[in-house]
């Protein structure tokens, strides 16, 4: 065990104002490429990595932990302003932000997304600090048999985000899952519909997909209603009265159990790897829905629906620290930017870490700490800010967007042919919007397909294609039950409930 | 003077600096590409970008690192392949991934290894197999022999090249599963987790093997590893195959002389750095190894060969 000394040596090593400095850097790099659309906060770690090398340690790691919790702030900011999702995490916050913002309440939306992002932030990192040795050990014990059952499990609570027409939802699931077939399949490494292009084996590049899709489709829908005057992207409200302007300290109790519930799923899915910070987003949002006494309000502004996607997405972070730094297991693209960080300082995470670098773990908690409450009042400040730049004419504003996306997609995918997927994957976007199909359920689909047909391959393997023999596996067994229960529950009790009360009204 | 005679002045001054150039050094007519066939962030780019930064330092050459990701380096050596070759177009991969796929879809390729005049390499992947500590076998042959007596189990694995070793395991009556993972990281979580018996590792592993968790059964390259020479290789065990991952540098074949030499001794001088090889040893636990312009290719035809090999028992 780490003594006292360490520890109080590591906070004080997190104070020391050069540390504070490449936190607060961090931060605002995070938070302004977040919020940009089409350069995320990974690319920006990416890009840092090389440059650590000549830090130490601790402000190197201080410093990219800063860019990734910035960016999960930054990337709601245009979610909820211009419904242009800055990371895909943030997709599930435009549902309600966006609405709330064209409702005049910009500040209030965007206010939101800050706290409830910090909570879960500051929750899970409390999380971290405290219990990290024995979540790594249920961690370590969550082998592919249940992380499939957890998958399937959240499946069946995302599938109420499905949206009024099931046809519609099957077709979208689908595309969705085939598109995330494309590239080295995960058993064999043979490719698929890959169509000569190299450029895909390892599948279509996320980035791209999400961009096009969430973004640059937005941005045709917004240049195909253009109508030559000169107007800005979210109508100007100025009476907007003071409590419009804020979240009172009764809202943001109000949405507690949200941001709680948000926070735990952020927490479970971010310590074990492989399920990422946009599904968490989606599953705290479809809970939160579901949990509502009034569900209908969901997509239309609720508070609790930015509350529950923004505490969970950013609770990931933290939780994703628990396996990278206990068991040098990175549980998504960032961790693994994270861990490579490391491994250039000659820093190996894993069993030995917190006995040979105590001090700079502890530093690390500290100056994550210490990145929460930066985070808080940079997003404060930034906010005010971004909620000017939208006022400016829609076409400055749009055209610039779409810049930003083709060079971010140029940098992330190293050339011109990501940039050919994103637009292809705007139109397909841009039509499945206009006929009704949810652009939101295939990005889930195609999100964690490809993790989905790893698993599932994973699982075959250790049970040796017997399913009896998911006997020897009662943790996997019960979330299966669990999944079971949550369709019955979503899928035939609430429609049910839900037709008595039209007929009795 | 006239303003014709001051042009020739210039333009004769002009070409004597020219070819004192060409004679002395091979300079690069602009800033020089080095494309690195993954993505930003990942082991190859850190170091590539290592190796430039340091090769501007020592040449004054500006070296601009871009990151081609596709196929393990398939993407970017198809485009390098057809880049002019006038030095301005390195690239930088590793050599399974590459030679997988030119036995495997040779035909497809749009290259093949004459394609590309080799530079250098950078360094060699280590690569062990692992088992829990508390595991009751010390070997491959002992995981061979426990997997019979327990009706087959498991071993995880995270690139084909594993993949083939296992097969060729197994084509001498061993049962022997294989489990796919995202990474090293991961196969190594399900060993430690005690999901599967065994694991190929690629570094991860080290910190377990100090603090006691795991045990190395084999080295997977052609000879053991530094970090543990009382471990034997599959070869020493028993089994003729290994598998050497070698991070390489190529540029478009038909590099003229003066500038090939140039940019090897400049590659060679980077990579013999100490700032890359601290870089190489924190990211790759090994010291780096430049075979050399000539080393390399040998390096190449003779991995083809063992590639093709492996690939025969694929099935």
């Amino acid at each position: 065990m780490v003594d006292l000394a360490t520890i109080l040596a590591g906070l004080g090593d997190a104070f020391s104002p050069i540390n504070l400095l490449f936190v607060l850097g961090g931060v605002v790099l995070g938070q302004f490429v977040g919020a940009l659309p089409g350069i995320g906060p990974v690319m920006a770690m990416a890009i840092a990595i090389p440059f650590t090398f000549v830090l130490d340690p601790l402000p190197a790691i201080a410093f990219l932990i800063g860019v990734n919790k910035g960016g999960l702030v930054g990337g709601a900011i245009p979610a909820v302003l211009i419904n242009t999702p800055g990371t895909p995490d943030a997709a599930a916050t435009a549902l309600d932000g966006y609405p709330l913002s064209k409702r005049g309440k910009p500040l209030k939306a965007t206010k939101m997304a800050l706290y409830a992002s910090v909570t879960g932030d500051t929750f899970s990192d409390i999380v971290l600090i405290t219990v990290a040795a024995p979540l790594a050990v249920v961690a370590l014990k969550t082998g592919p048999v249940e992380i499939l059952a957890l998958m399937i499990f959240a499946f069946s609570i995302i599938a109420g985000l499905v949206g009024d027409s099931i046809v519609k939802g099957v077709i979208a699931t689908a595309l969705g899952i085939l598109c995330a077939t494309i590239g080295l399949d995960p058993e064999h490494s043979t490719p698929r519909l890959y169509f000569g292009f190299f450029e895909l084996y390892d599948g279509l590049p996320l980035a791209a997909v999400a961009i096009g899709m969430l973004v640059v489709a937005e941005i045709l829908r917004r240049l195909a209603a253009m109508q030559g005057e000169m107007r800005p992207p979210l109508p100007r409200k100025d009476t907007q009265v003071a409590a419009d302007r804020r979240v009172s300290l009764a809202e943001y109790w109000g949405c507690r159990f949200t941001m709680l519930r948000g926070a735990a799923i952020g927490t479970v899915l971010g310590a074990l790897p492989g399920i990422g910070s946009t599904a968490a987003g989606f599953m705290s949002y479809a809970a939160a829905k579901q949990a509502s006494k009034d569900p209908e309000s969901f997509g239309k502004g609720n508070i609790h629906g930015i509350a529950a996607t923004e505490s969970a997405n950013s609770a990931v972070v933290g939780a994703n620290l628990i396996p990278l730094l206990t068991l040098g297991i990175p549980g998504s693209v960032s961790a693994a930017l994270i861990i490579s960080a490391f491994m250039i300082q000659g820093i190996q995470p894993g069993p030995l870490l917190f006995e040979q670098q105590g001090r700079l773990i502890y530093g690390l908690f500290g100056a994550m700490i210490m990145a929460n409450l930066v985070n808080f009042w940079v997003g404060q400040l930034g906010l005010r800010f971004w909620v000017r730049v939208v006022r400016a004419p829609e076409s400055i504003v749009f055209s610039t967007a779409l810049l930003l996306c083709i060079v971010g997609v140029f940098m992330s995918t190293g050339g011109l042919f990501g940039v050919s997927i994103m637009l292809i994957a705007a139109a397909v976007g841009y039509v499945m919007h206009a006929f009704g199909y949810s652009v939101i359920i295939f990005i889930i689909a195609f999100f964690l397909g490809s993790r989905f047909e790893l698993s599932l391959s994973q699982a075959m393997v250790i049970l040796d294609g017997k399913p009896a023999r998911l006997i020897e596996h009662p943790v996997a067994l019960g979330l299966l039950l669990l999944a079971l229960l949550s369709i019955y529950w979503l899928g035939v009790r609430a429609p049910r409930k839900q037709r008595q009360r039209n007929a009795n009204g | 003077m006239n303003g014709n005679r001051v042009l020739v002045v210039a333009a004769a001054m002009l070409a004597a600096t020219h070819a004192g150039a060409a004679l002395a050094d091979w300079e690069p007519a602009g800033p020089i590409t080095l494309e690195v066939g993954f993505a930003a962030g990942g082991e190859t780019d850190t170091i590539g970008r290592a190796i430039a930064a340091s090769m501007e330092e020592a040449t004054g050459w500006d070296v601009v690192v871009q990151n081609k990701p596709g196929g393990g380096g398939v993407a970017m050596f198809t485009g390098l392949a057809t880049a002019d070759p006038d030095g301005l177009t390195v690239g930088m991969g590793v050599s399974m991934p590459v030679l997988i796929n030119l036995v495997l879809r040779g035909d497809k390729l749009p290259f093949t290894l004459d394609s590309f005049d080799y530079l250098a390499t950078v360094a060699r992947a280590q690569l062990a197999i692992v088992a829990k500590a508390d595991a009751p076998f010390d070997d491959v042959k002992g995981l061979v022999e426990y997997a019979g007596a327990n009706d087959g189990t498991v071993i995880a694995f995270d690139a084909k090249p594993q993949e083939l070793l296992v097969k060729t395991i197994n084509q001498s009556g061993a049962d022997l599963r294989l489990l796919s993972t995202k990474s090293s990281a991961e196969a190594v979580q399900s060993v430690l987790g005690g999901h599967v018996a065994a694991a190929f590792a690629a570094g991860v592993h080290i910190p377990f093997l100090e603090s006691g968790d795991l045990k190395m059964l084999a080295s997977a390259n052609a000879t053991r590893h530094a970090y543990a020479p009382d471990t034997m290789t599959l070869i020493e065990q028993g089994w003729d195959i290994y598998t050497d991952p070698f991070f390489y540098i190529a540029a478009p074949a038909g590099l003229p002389d003066d500038a090939k030499g140039a940019l090897a001794s400049a590659l060679s001088d980077a990579i013999a750095s100490t700032t890359v090889n601290e870089i190489v040893v924190n990211a790759l636990k090994t010291e780096t190894s430049n075979l050399g312009a000539d080393g390399t290719r040998t390096m190449l035809d003779d991995s083809l060969e063992v590639v093709g090999v492996l690939l025969a028992n694929d099935n």
